[in-house]
């Protein structure tokens, strides 16, 4: 219960900054610019398919939405110490990370819901384009959802060993660059050199590609889900640490 | 009801506390004193469990603060120094989080509300962002946010520091009020609500425990009493009005006398406040010499040691430090002045 208590303070605080509501926006700008105008707009793609959505989404979720999103989750309360008054409740410290994970998660997990507005729009009312194979829309989204909660994971931890939001937000998106971008040049030199396989599977968009494409693998749940729980601990004992500092 | 066992904490290499034992039973008000960074919140962060001690223990309410924290959380309302509350909700919803946290039922929330709202005087802020805020009304939702659940013990750190005069009074009233029945440990710099509220302090300095029992033990605890003497400025009975030199020369000379000090009138009168003996009585000597000088006394007082003169007393060396003082020179007063030869002003 305290967990969903503080998930929901949490998520509605989100709501009265103006943060999620420019972070909404932008993503929606961003989607809207990528589908209509980048590289001959959706329309060149000459299948009816989210080929496009799910291929740039890690980008904008991992380099812009996740690190904006998590930097203050603990940073902030550390630095004006209303962490103080939050854990002298009687809230266990897992109570406190979880709460506010699932927070954050739920407003990245209601950002990329807002994304559904496209192919909607496009497949089934009000414009029919043609058919859409469901399959890999729907894989493609269980994707974006799990690589969220292991970059919104990552976020968390990163947040709550410093008290700086600033410091978090860059630690937080060099992170996921790494993960994301650096990972998928680096498995092209390391396809040549053999290992490819090992360095892709470090790397977010492997997994991702997989999903895109209507495949559920096994591996790759496994993958995000371990990065989650990992983070979570990590983030846990972070928490803990300011007991004996 | 909340004891603690030789607890010590050490910050790198700084020892913050220094083994500190108390105890502090049920029915009890006991203020907290101490100079800044004695070690007084420090001391109530263990306490709520907010951070462990390096050694030794502590428990609440009867539950260990290392077995069973969330225990002792739920026994206690808590109200950290500075009131940090977080500045996006209102009033209202941050109580009513903290009372959904706590396992309070909607209507028992209600309820509790309007003595809340009373005591706290919150009846006008209850809708305002807690951002926009005063000090002393962000201050005033801390303690409600303490108060909500009707704790046994309460652990209130500097309460008073930003309220106005009638908050205070009637926070202080309050503690009073409910302190028969309940556990308050209390930690404040203003002496006069120690005298006011509390039965008992705990005075620390660097860490350590330096005094703990009756406020009247404490005050006899410097084993000196207090005088008040107030002489007439204008008029003497014989001989010219005296100047306030004569009157501290005359009362540094007198046995007995241990420490002169010079407090503030009107210019129609000279007032001092000395140190003496408890077991003597000087006033009889003190009578006699105004007389024998023709001076006109206004006022001969003697009073138990005031809290605060004790406070000064234990926490010198505290003092000290902090001032750079190394030697037992008081009078030495060290402001450096401030080297700016860089900053020259050029004039074009
Ligand atoms: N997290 C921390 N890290 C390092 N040192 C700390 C920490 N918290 C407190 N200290 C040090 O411990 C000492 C005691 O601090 P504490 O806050 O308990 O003092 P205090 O008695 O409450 O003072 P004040 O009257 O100013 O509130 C101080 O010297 C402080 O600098
Ligand atoms: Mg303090």
């Amino acid at each position: 219960m305290h967990t969903l208590y503080i998930a929901q303070r949490e998520l509605k605080s989100y709501f009265t900054s103006p943060l999620a509501y420019v972070v909404i926006c932008l993503t929606q700008l961003l989607l809207g610019v990528l589908f209509f105008m980048y590289r001959g707009g959706f329309w060149q793609v000459d299948r009816a398919t989210l080929d496009r959505l799910f291929e740039y989404a890690p980008y904008g979720l991992c380099l812009l939405v996740i690190p904006v999103v998590t930097m203050r989750l603990i940073a902030e309360e550390k630095s004006t110490g209303t962490l103080e008054m939050l854990i002298t409740l009687p809230v266990n410290d897992w109570e406190v990370v979880l709460g506010k994970y699932l927070g954050a998660l739920g407003l990245v997990l209601i950002l990329i819901l807002t994304t559904v507005i496209y192919p909607i729009a496009m497949f089934v009312w009000p414009w029919n384009l043609g058919t859409i194979d469901w399959g890999p829309v729907k894989s493609g989204y269980l994707g974006l959802g799990l690589m969220s909660a292991a970059g919104t994971a990552i976020g968390l931890l990163i947040s709550s060993v410093t008290r700086s939001q600033v410091i978090a937000f860059f630690v937080t998106f060099a992170t996921l660059f790494g993960l994301v971008v650096l990972t998928g040049f680096a498995g092209d030199f390391a396809n040549r050199a053999g290992v490819g396989t090992v360095v892709n599977f470090i790397g977010f968009q492997s997994h991702m590609t997989n999903f895109a494409r209507g495949l559920i693998d096994t591996r790759s749940v496994v993958y995000f889900l371990s990065i989650t729980i990992f983070s979570l601990m990590i983030a846990f004992r972070a928490l803990e640490s300011r007991k004996w500092k | 009801m909340i004891h603690a066992d030789r607890l010590s904490k050490v910050f790198g290499s700084y020892r913050a506390l220094d083994n500190v034992s108390f105890e502090v039973n049920q029915g009890e008000v006991v203020g907290f004193l101490g100079p800044n960074g004695a070690g007084k919140s420090t001391t109530m962060r263990i306490l709520t469990c907010f951070i462990s001690p390096s050694s030794g223990g502590a428990s609440v309410h009867g539950h260990d603060v290392f077995d069973d924290p969330l225990s002792v959380r739920r026994s206690l309302g808590y109200l950290p120094q500075r009131a940090p509350i977080y500045p996006d909700m209102t009033v209202w919803e941050y109580l009513e989080f903290v009372a959904k946290m706590r396992g309070l039922d909607a209507s028992t929330f209600r309820s509790r509300m309007k003595k809340i709202v009373e005591v706290c005087g919150l009846a006008q802020s209850l809708g305002k962002d807690i951002g926009t805020l005063s000090h002393g009304y962000r201050q005033r939702v801390g303690l409600g946010q303490a108060l909500v659940h009707d704790p046994p013990i309460l652990i209130l750190d500097e309460p008073t520091s930003d309220l106005d005069p009638n908050e205070k009074a009637e926070l202080i009233k309050y503690i009073q009020q409910i302190g028969k029945d309940r556990t308050i440990l209390l930690s404040t710099h203003n002496l006069n609500e120690v005298e006011q509220a509390c039965a008992r302090a705990i005075i620390v300095s660097k860490g350590r425990v330096v005094a703990d029992g009756a406020l009247e033990d404490i005050r006899a605890k410097t084993g000196r009493v207090r005088y008040v003497v107030v002489v007439d400025e204008k008029n003497a009975l014989k001989g010219s009005a005296p100047k306030d030199k004569e009157v501290r020369e005359l009362l540094e000379k007198m046995k007995g006398v241990e420490r002169v000090k010079e407090i503030p009138t009107d210019d129609r009168a000279h007032a001092f406040e000395l140190a003496g003996e408890q077991d003597g009585d000087l006033r009889g000597q003190l009578f006699r010499a105004f007389v024998e000088k023709g001076w006109v006394l206004l006022e001969l007082r003697r009073d138990a040691q005031k809290l605060e003169d004790v406070f000064h007393e234990l926490t010198r060396s505290d003092e000290r430090l902090a001032r750079g003082y190394t030697d037992e020179d008081d009078d030495d007063d060290d402001d450096g002045d401030d080297d700016d030869g860089d900053d020259e002003e050029k004039k074009g």
